[in-house]
């Protein structure tokens, strides 16, 4: 008995250890960034890392996580740096890539000229400048490829060198909290800190003594995670007293500010918020039950986020939901999505909720998207967010995308807009709706593009978008009334009752709005009635509208006396205050099919 | 959505107006009509819809009905019941529904 009580309290403390997300999205974050870290330089997955917190949390958390995090910001990004100028010179507008395209097309074109020509010495000229182009500037500049490609993986192989050497060095027993300068220059050799957008002015990257000094920074970083403040002051103004941290003291490393995670608040910035001093690491600590130290969360929050080229714009994407198993899961699932998307240009959204999805519908839990949460940043610039986005899936939106046949038929980007000739703008509708944005009027765009045959209908995906809309609508009207409760039952049931409505209206309106194509047999005039609809409903006149269908509808005696097409136009339109547009438009759209 | 569209209090009385009750009573009062006499009426409805004039549009109705004849004692009732100054919106919907209801019961003649 007495050994399973002693089992049983060695498991509790053991779950203690667990790395686990405490329900701040902000830490949970730091927390997720933590376990990429640990991954990208030890290669530990999730699994492992917890393995390694039940086992000895504290070497992990002074020795392994201090150097590591050294090692990834001198070696792994000095490493990652290079190989970024050298795609860059590839890829750049006027780079290697696009000088050999044209420099071949050139030869085309001169090829074809020259098998044109009658003149002899036009001829002539042309095949000098051919021969030039093809045996002197285009060698060149492939082998300058080459060398650029080879120079890459070259710098790869140095990286899993020094990774591999690394791991090795650091895994040996050590006593990490009394190491000499000698030693700690031997774990990360050519030792130079290269400054993070995220901490630009954290002392550990704005400080010339301590950038170049892996010592001094390897025992600051300790300290910190330590939260060893008197150790970290003597320490400060023994080793470096001349500098103006030694002069002004602890600051933010006692009350964390914006200047060690920007999505952090500044005192300074905003002097009449802060009634009381922000909180301390410790009280942070307390309340939130962290089982790691705080600053390792705080400085390893941009590992969260997976950065991504769109349109020219970099985005900085990070899902959160409170499992850390699940987010963990997720945000891998996307990273390798990601990678493989690259040369299909996928929109991002697409890449990352079909990761969600996947993830979901393999752990079939249908809670998981209700409590999911996307954040998104540009850019951060001086310490500063630029166009910084959190965005909920609402539970309404949630039930309904986790339903399988409704999320097929919403999953589609639909052209919505003409830039110039040729050219249109695609949404993806399923961002659209989760970021509960109105999906009306970009199918009534749509709709008006297909009436001027610029592109063809996506019919089923717009029924299934408008009329998922519609029944929110609806289903919000109905909650407006004043006997309405905050958490219907409907609530508590998941919306399975909205779901099921929606289903079943497709079914009825998709049969009933096709007979609107017997109100004429002439292509023209329901082309010609189709456009008045359409330009009622952008003025939004039900009036208007109703007027133009009912006198074209008058002249066709069969539909109008079609009793259940007139109870449907009745119900859906007539009687319908909510969102008549919606079911006005369901009828556009089957007039402009033909 | 709610059956109860237009709901109004007078003195201590609260009346209803079903707008689906409303069709109905155009429905049986004009299905013994001529198509071409309906298809004309539907018209000059419509056209007075448009232009928001409800006094025209009443007095169109109501000389249509006015038939000891016709089964119009449904319809009547209704119009007795709610004919009142409405505003824009309830008016539309209010006359709509009358003309469906009276399109409803083309017989293709």
């Amino acid at each position: 008995m007495k050994s399973i009580q002693g089992e049983v309290s060695q498991y509790n403390e053991n779950m203690q250890n667990q790395l686990a997300f405490t329900g701040n999205w902000f830490i949970d974050a730091g927390i997720l960034g933590f376990v990429n870290l640990m991954e990208e330089v030890y290669g530990w997955d999730l699994n492992e890392l917890q393995d390694r917190i039940n086992t000895d949390s504290h070497k992990l958390f002074f020795w392994f996580f201090p150097i590591g995090y050294l090692f990834y910001h001198s070696t792994i990004r000095g490493i990652h740096g290079y190989i970024q100028n050298i795609n860059k010179d590839l890829y750049k507008e006027n780079g290697l890539n696009q000088k050999i395209r044209e420099t071949e097309k050139e030869i085309k074109n001169l090829q074809d000229k020259i098998a044109k020509c009658n003149n002899e010495k036009e001829e002539k000229k042309l095949q000098n400048k051919l021969s030039k182009l093809e045996d002197k500037k285009l060698p060149e500049l492939k082998e300058k490829k080459r060398e650029a490609l080879y120079k890459i993986e070259e710098l790869n192989n140095k990286l899993v060198e020094e990774r591999k050497k690394f791991r090795e060095n650091t895994i040996k027993p050590i006593d990490y909290f009394n190491l000499g300068m000698a030693e700690i220059d031997k774990f990360l050799p050519n030792f130079s800190l290269r400054l993070p957008a995220i901490a630009r002015n954290f002392y550990l990257f704005n400080s010339k003594e301590i950038r170049n000094s892996p010592f001094l920074a390897f025992i600051y970083l300790q300290s910190l995670c330590w939260e060893n403040y008197e150790g970290l002051s003597e320490f400060i103004k023994e080793k470096i007293p001349k500098t103006e941290k030694a002069k002004e003291g602890l600051t933010y490393e006692i009350y964390p500010d914006s200047t060690i995670n920007p999505f952090l608040y500044s005192p300074s910035q905003f002097p009449n918020m802060g009634y009381t001093k922000p909180l301390k690491t410790l009280e942070i600590e307390k309340s939130l039950k962290l089982s790691l130290p705080i600053f390792i969360p705080l400085l390893c929050f941009e590992h969260t986020f997976e950065n991504y080229y769109e349109k020219g714009v970099i985005r900085n994407i990070f899902f959160y939901t409170n499992n850390l198993d699940l987010c963990y899961s997720i945000n891998k699932k996307m990273q390798i999505r990601k990678e493989k998307a690259k040369s299909k240009h996928q929109s991002l959204l697409k890449i990352t909720f079909n990761s969600i999805i996947d993830e979901l519908v393999e752990n079939k839990a249908d809670f998981s998207l209700e409590n999911m949460y996307l954040v998104e940043y540009e850019e951060i610039e001086n310490q500063k967010l630029i166009n910084v986005e959190y965005i909920g899936v609402p539970k309404l939106q949630a039930s309904i995308f986790i339903d399988d046949v409704l999320r097929e038929a919403l999953n589609i980007s639909i052209v919505h807009r003409k830039t110039k000739e040729n050219h249109f703008e695609l949404k993806w509708l399923p961002e659209e709706f989760i970021k509960g944005r109105p999906l009306y009027p970009l199918i009534l765009s749509h709709a008006y593009l297909v009436l001027n045959k610029e592109i063809k209908p996506s019919y089923y995906s717009s029924l299934y978008s408008l009329i998922i809309e519609a029944n929110i609508l609806y289903f919000r009207a109905e909650n407006e009334k004043p006997n309405s409760t905050i958490f219907s039952e409907n609530y508590f049931n998941n919306y399975k009752g909205l779901v099921q409505g929606i289903k079943e209206d497709v079914r009825r309106t998709s049969y009933h709005a096709s007979l609107i194509k017997e109100i004429s047999k002439d292509k023209d005039k329901k082309a010609r009635i189709a456009r008045d609809l359409i330009s009622a409903l952008k003025a939004k006149d039900k009036n208007l509208f109703l007027n133009i269908l009912l006198k074209n509808l008058n002249e066709s005696k069969e539909l109008a006396s079609n009793d259940s097409f007139n109870r449907w136009l009745m119900e859906k339109i007539v009687r319908n205050d909510a969102c008549f547009e919606i079911y006005g438009l369901i009828l556009v759209m089957n007039l402009v099919r033909g | 959505m709610s059956e109860n569209y237009w709901e109004r209090v007078i003195g201590n009385a609260k009346q209803d107006l079903h707008l689906k009750d409303l069709k109905e009573a155009a429905l049986n009062s004009f299905k013994d009509e001529s198509d071409n006499y309906k298809q004309k009426l539907v018209y000059n409805l419509l056209e007075t819809v448009r232009n928001n004039d409800q006094k025209e549009f009443f007095y169109i109705l109501i000389k249509a009905i006015n038939k000891p004849k016709g089964n119009f004692n449904e319809l009547w009732k209704k119009l007795q019941n709610n004919y009142d100054i409405m505003p824009e919106e309830t008016f539309v919907n209010f006359a709509y529904s009358i003309i469906l209801g009276i399109m409803a019961t083309y017989r293709g003649e």
